[in-house]
């Protein structure tokens, strides 16, 4: 089976560091994108597998990335993982037609969370 | 010379002016620092990390909770500003400026990144209170390294505007550029300043709200100019009379 790849797309560097240290140890190939459009390029040049996402980023906030990758037929089916700090203010519900399957709440979550929600959509 | 609220009136109407408002923002502001410093525990207590790996965590638990720790510092600061008195004296905005560069150096070290001063070798003196001013320009750097990008130096500017009457000290960054709603939204704010601004979408506001604050005590004002690749956060000061004086 082929490595599945990861895309964070996270602005505070550090936790993105700490993100990716967890993904990599477990097997996944990680890439960091520090805004939308950095995210943009990267899914460009590559498609991932699974997008983590923080809401509130520099420049345009993660909506405005959800509605872009909307706007395409492979990038609408990437499935998206929230990561953030306004996870109980957000419903999977509402979000899931912009790919949405999963929302991670930043101030309670365990660093091997990710794993596992990424195993639970893939 | 000292100035307190009571003397300057114009204050501000924004969303931090009730309290439950500025506690709303203030924990949302807080919420990011406090995530990563659990995050960083949680993988310490793991174990399962290196020599290095350890050291750079805990080196950015330190950095991460004083950046949090500045911010309710100020915080306490604003909710004390109707009582207290400040006093506004001459200063000399590079040595300012370079004391602020030396004390911030350590967390721009952790993140990769450089910050310089672009200044005359002697710049007309500024009437200021000097921790006011100190928590503006540390305010705007912390914003500017979050934004900036990677890699980046960030500039802090000493300038002079109406013939050397005003002192314009500024925090460049480069990183994103801010979109043209958000800047049609920061100058109808700024055009019936003193308004708190908010300097990019993700932010509750709250930093700039605590900076132009300080500067109305000070009757000073802040503003920002957009970039192409980037931004610049300043606040204009009285240039100081002592010369004129002579």
């Amino acid at each position: 089976m082929s490595v599945r790849s990861v895309l964070v797309v996270e602005d505070d560097e550090w936790l993105a560091q700490l993100h990716a240290r967890v993904l990599n140890t477990a097997g996944y190939k990680t890439q960091i994108a520090p805004n939308a459009l950095v995210a943009i390029q990267m899914i460009d040049d590559e498609l991932p597998d699974v997008i983590v996402l923080d809401v509130l980023l520099t420049g345009s906030t993660a909506f405005a990335l959800l509605h872009e990758l909307q706007s395409y037929g492979d990038t609408g089916d990437i499935p998206i993982i929230l990561c953030t700090n306004l996870a109980s203010d957000l419903s999977v519900k509402d979000l899931a037609p912009y790919g949405v399957r999963l929302i991670i709440d930043k101030t309670t979550m365990k660093p091997n969370d990710l794993i596992e929600s990424i195993r639970e959509i893939i | 010379m000292s100035a307190t609220r009571g003397e300057h009136e114009q204050l501000f109407d924004g969303p931090f002016t009730d309290g439950l408002s500025s506690l709303v923002a203030a924990a949302h502001e807080l919420k990011s620092p406090l995530a990563l410093v659990r995050q960083l525990s949680l993988t310490l207590e793991d174990g399962n990390i290196t020599d290095d790996e350890r050291h750079r965590m805990l080196r950015q638990i330190s950095l991460t909770s004083e950046r949090g720790l500045r911010l309710t510092s100020d915080l306490t600061k604003v909710a004390r500003l109707n009582d207290a008195l400040f006093e506004l004296e001459p200063i000399n905005p590079r040595q300012l400026c370079e004391d602020i560069i030396n004390e911030l150096s350590p967390i721009f070290t952790a993140h990769n990144r450089n910050i310089k001063l672009i200044s005359r070798k002697h710049p007309l003196l500024l009437v200021a209170n000097r921790d006011l001013l100190r928590r503006i320009i540390i305010n705007f750097s912390d914003n500017a390294l979050h934004h900036a990008d990677n890699k980046s130096t960030l500039q802090i500017q000493i300038g002079s505007l109406n013939a050397g009457k005003t002192i314009r000290l500024g925090v460049r960054d480069y990183g994103p550029a801010i979109s043209n709603g958000m800047m049609q939204s920061l100058k109808s704010k700024l055009a019936i300043a003193p308004m708190p601004i908010q300097a990019r979408p993700q932010s509750s506001g709250l930093g700039l709200y605590i900076a132009s604050q300080f500067a109305d005590i000070m009757n000073g004002k802040i503003g920002v100019t957009r970039h192409h690749d980037g931004a610049t956060f300043y606040v204009d000061l009285q240039a100081s009379s002592q010369l004129s004086l002579l």
